[in-house]
């Protein structure tokens, strides 16, 4: 090994493809998805019979991850997997085009990464089998529903109460913000057989859509990534079959199944900051071909060169971010544990990419503010900020940073 | 292929040089500190572990390791003392200057001496700063006359690192007045040319083992050969000028990460130890997210720092087209800005969450924090690197008075 930052042949080629993509198809599209709240079904369902020839986990989930046998037979075949390298690059482009896309994309997004960790392999078989035809089928989606109203980034506060009733559970509670949750064929629901447990009372189900008593509460009118489907998700009396119980009541002896949820984080996360660097990017490029348009180059006049050096800080900090990004997937990708690194990435690239969209805006004054269809920089500054939110608030990956650091931190 | 893995051999030498430093280096540093230097012994250990010719091609007696081998070991050289990159001995500045300024002649006869026994007894620095602007017009007040002899060089030169060791300097002066700072030559001097004296060593902020001086020319005469065009053909002087910048201040951007690392690694090791309120106090979180940002401080900063080497080597094994030029300098502005801050942010928060103690010098964090203001005024600033990569970000030219320190501007220590 050597370090490099090259990419591979295929690894161009496929960024290539998602930017001429991006560029022409995705961005013209974006701001009127924007407006409508959602993107037209046709559409998503040519990007994912596009993923799929691209070979991309990424883009075919929305987010990557790769079955623990899939990661061996890629090993054995071409040395370490590279797939979340692969994952990071085209979310990077995706995201570039449109972040609400990649949210939108059909598959198990979230809710595949605890299948896949934690699912028996009976239960792996039935709720990825859904997925697997694309064409003529309706589109389908999974998601992953975790917070709940008086729970976010204290995932051991949930309440959803889960009991056990005959060969059923009943579950009752409420989740919210769920990515594509009203729409989602399954969703992926954490509930707590006793609160007083804590993590330990955590059980995880595999809960179908039209189960009686699963019902799909308000949908969210959001700041940005607004043709993304975000939805609350009511359980009253739900019952689900004992079969839905994620990995069998065995899992749940030890504290596996809380870290199973969790673990999902390792491999997003890295995606969710590849996804704020494109976003960032896009504002960072946006606000230079600004600049180059509107202000006569070469001459130190101090206005210029204070702009210049603006732009340069959010250039430079996209492009820290895009490092610790590559890092935490090529560990990720050669098998490192890579918690405190996937952390690193995302706390760095939300905020990177939100000043890139702040500075961008006032960069370019005025008209930077103005939504026109080639003009998407209120966009982006909407869209961004929850990046630095979803998927561990930026506070909690400096918990989940300084905890790998300092010598027995169990929790604040 | 993106990979973070450093090869084997890398691997040996970055540990046998951190064993280096954390031996030889650490439990020193205010030895050195107090000597305001390193001792023989220590800079002849520097030269013998290879040290300084690292990145230096095989076809001047360089070890011809590549960029990437040298901010490696740069890196771990400064955990230890971040003084000892500058003071080791050896061509340093000089060496990178002459390769990139002046012809493969030039370079082999300027570097001879540097590569054989005895090299750390000898230094080389580059005379680039001002004490004053010059109010009249743009560019330097040192002038360089055209003579029969060759050239007549006049006046005085600041914020030289290692100005009072160094037996030869690559020294810039006005050639043409009404060029402006793209009428630069750059020559070479022996300390020993008549009209040549060493001004007096000053007492700086940090990193008190660096030798930091002037000289004054009076008069000096060098011949025609001493005369560095800018590379093999010469005709691209300004070129090589920004690039001899940009590749040594990404060498002492390795430096300030080392130098960041250090002062995290004291810091880290403080708030587990330190009690208050009943428990250690990284245990509170406005400790514990400080940490956690220093730590991505660091990471990140070397992160740039080894795409910005990466990009060298393959500029250096590539023909050297312009594309691949300005991936370097804008790779290497990203590393230089961000870790000259980045290393800032670490010694700053490695004593304040000290408290009093960090500011006692019984911890190595006050002068960690010392030298990290030292080191983001040597090679560029983070200013001019950032005028620099946004010069290259805007396709506007790369103008060396902009994106280079000048007395104009802001001097920096070369």
């Amino acid at each position: 090994m050597t370090i490099e930052f090259s990419l591979s042949k295929k690894q161009l080629e496929m960024r290539e493809g998602i930017r001429g993509l991006a560029k022409n198809v995705i961005r013209p599209q974006a701001l009127a998805w924007d407006r409508a709240g959602g993107i037209p079904e046709e559409f998503l369902r040519n990007m994912a019979r596009l993923a799929t020839s691209m070979g991309s986990n990424a883009m075919r989930s929305g987010l990557g991850d790769e079955t623990d046998e899939e990661k061996k037979d890629a090993e054995k075949r071409r040395g370490p997997s590279g797939s979340n390298l692969f994952g990071v690059l085209a979310s990077e482009e995706l995201a570039w085009g449109d972040g609400g896309l990649l949210l939108c994309l059909p598959g198990p997004g979230l809710g595949g990464p605890p299948v896949r960790g934690s699912g028996t392999p009976e239960q792996k078989k039935r709720f990825f089998g859904m997925f697997e035809d694309l064409d003529g089928a309706p589109l389908k989606w999974g998601a992953y529903g975790l917070t709940e109203p008086n729970a976010g980034s204290d995932v051991s506060a949930i309440r959803t109460s889960c009991r056990k009733d005959g060969r059923h559970w009943v579950l009752n509670g409420r989740k919210c913000y769920i990515t594509n949750g009203a729409r989602a064929v399954w969703t992926v629901i954490f509930a707590t057989i006793d609160p007083a447990l804590g993590r330990a009372g955590h059980r995880a189900f595999v809960v179908e859509k039209g189960t009686p008593g699963f019902s799909v509460g308000r949908i969210e009118d959001k700041m940005g990534l607004r043709a993304s489907e975000t939805a609350e998700l009511v359980l009253e009396d739900c019952r689900v079959s004992e079969d839905n119980l994620l990995g069998g009541d065995e899992k749940y002896i030890t504290k596996e199944g809380f870290m199973t949820a969790m673990k999902t984080f390792d491999n997003t996360r890295p995606l969710v900051a590849a996804m704020a660097c494109g976003i960032g990017r896009g504002a960072y490029e946006y606000a230079c071909d600004f600049v180059k348009d509107n202000y006569v180059l070469g001459r130190p006049i101090p206005r210029y060169s204070a702009i210049v050096e603006r732009l340069a800080k959010v250039g430079r900090s996209l492009e820290a971010a895009r490092s610790l990004t590559w890092r935490a997937a090529w560990m990720a990708d050669n098998g490192l544990a890579n918690a405190k690194e996937a952390s690193m990435s995302k706390a760095m690239a939300g905020q990177a990419a939100i000043k890139a969209c702040i500075e961008a805006i006032e960069i370019c004054g005025a008209e930077g503010s103005i939504a026109r269809d080639h003009q998407l920089l209120e966009k982006w500054f909407r869209d961004i900020k929850v990046y630095d939110i979803f998927e561990g608030t930026g506070a909690i990956q400096r918990i989940v940073i300084s905890k790998r650091l300092i010598s027995d931190l169990k929790s604040f | 292929m993106i990979s973070f893995e450093p090869t084997e051999d890398q691997k040996a030498m970055v540990e046998s040089v951190a064993g280096f430093a954390r031996s030889t280096l650490r439990p020193r540093i205010r030895e050195f500190e107090k000597e305001r230097g390193l001792s023989e012994a220590v800079r002849k250990t520097a030269h013998e572990l290879g040290l300084g010719l690292v990145a230096l091609p095989e076809s001047v007696g360089g070890a011809g390791l590549g960029m990437m081998t040298a901010v490696l070991l740069e890196e771990e050289v400064s955990w230890g003392e971040p003084s000892a990159g500058f003071a080791f001995g050896g061509p340093g500045a000089f060496g990178l200057a002459v390769l990139e300024l002046g012809t493969t002649e030039q370079a082999n006869a300027a570097l001879a001496s540097f590569t054989t026994d005895g090299g750390h007894t000898r230094f080389g620095a580059v005379a680039w700063g001002e004490p004053k602007a010059n109010r009249e017009r743009p560019g330097f007040s040192t002038t360089a006359t055209k003579t029969d002899a060759g050239w007549k060089l006049d006046g005085t030169k600041a914020y030289i690192v290692n100005a009072d060791r160094a037996e030869r300097f690559v020294v810039f002066a006005q050639v043409d007045a009404a060029a402006g700072w793209r009428g630069l030559g750059a020559f070479l001097v022996d300390r020993s040319a008549s009209g040549l004296s060493i001004l007096s060593r000053e007492t700086t902020l940090g990193l008190d083992a660096v030798s930091f001086g002037g000289i004054a020319l009076a008069g000096v005469v060098v011949p025609e050969s001493a005369r560095l065009l800018g590379g093999a053909d010469g005709s691209q002087f300004d070129a090589a000028l920004v690039r001899f910048f940009a590749r040594h201040a990404v060498i002492v951007a390795a430096r300030g990460v080392g130098l960041a690392r250090a002062a995290f690694d004291a810091t880290r090791e403080y708030v587990d130890g330190r009690r208050a309120f009943g428990k250690p106090i990284g245990h509170f979180q406005s400790v514990a997210f400080t940490i956690a940002d220093r730590a991505m401080d660091v990471d990140a900063g070397r992160g740039l720092v080894w795409r910005a080497a990466a990009a060298w080597d393959a500029y250096d094994a590539g023909d050297k087209n312009a594309r691949d030029e300005k991936e370097c300098l804008l790779r290497s502005a990203h590393a230089i800005a961000f870790v000259h801050e980045a290393a800032m942010r670490c010694g700053d928060d490695g004593v304040q969450l000290h408290g009093g103690a960090g500011f006692m010098r019984d911890y190595p964090v006050e002068k960690l924090m010392r030298d990290a203001k030292q080191i983001g005024l040597c090679g560029m600033t983070a200013e001019h690197a950032d005028q620099l990569a946004g010069a290259i970000a805007l396709g506007a030219p790369v103008d060396p008075g902009l994106v280079l320190p000048t007395p104009e501007t802001q001097n920096a220590f070369v």
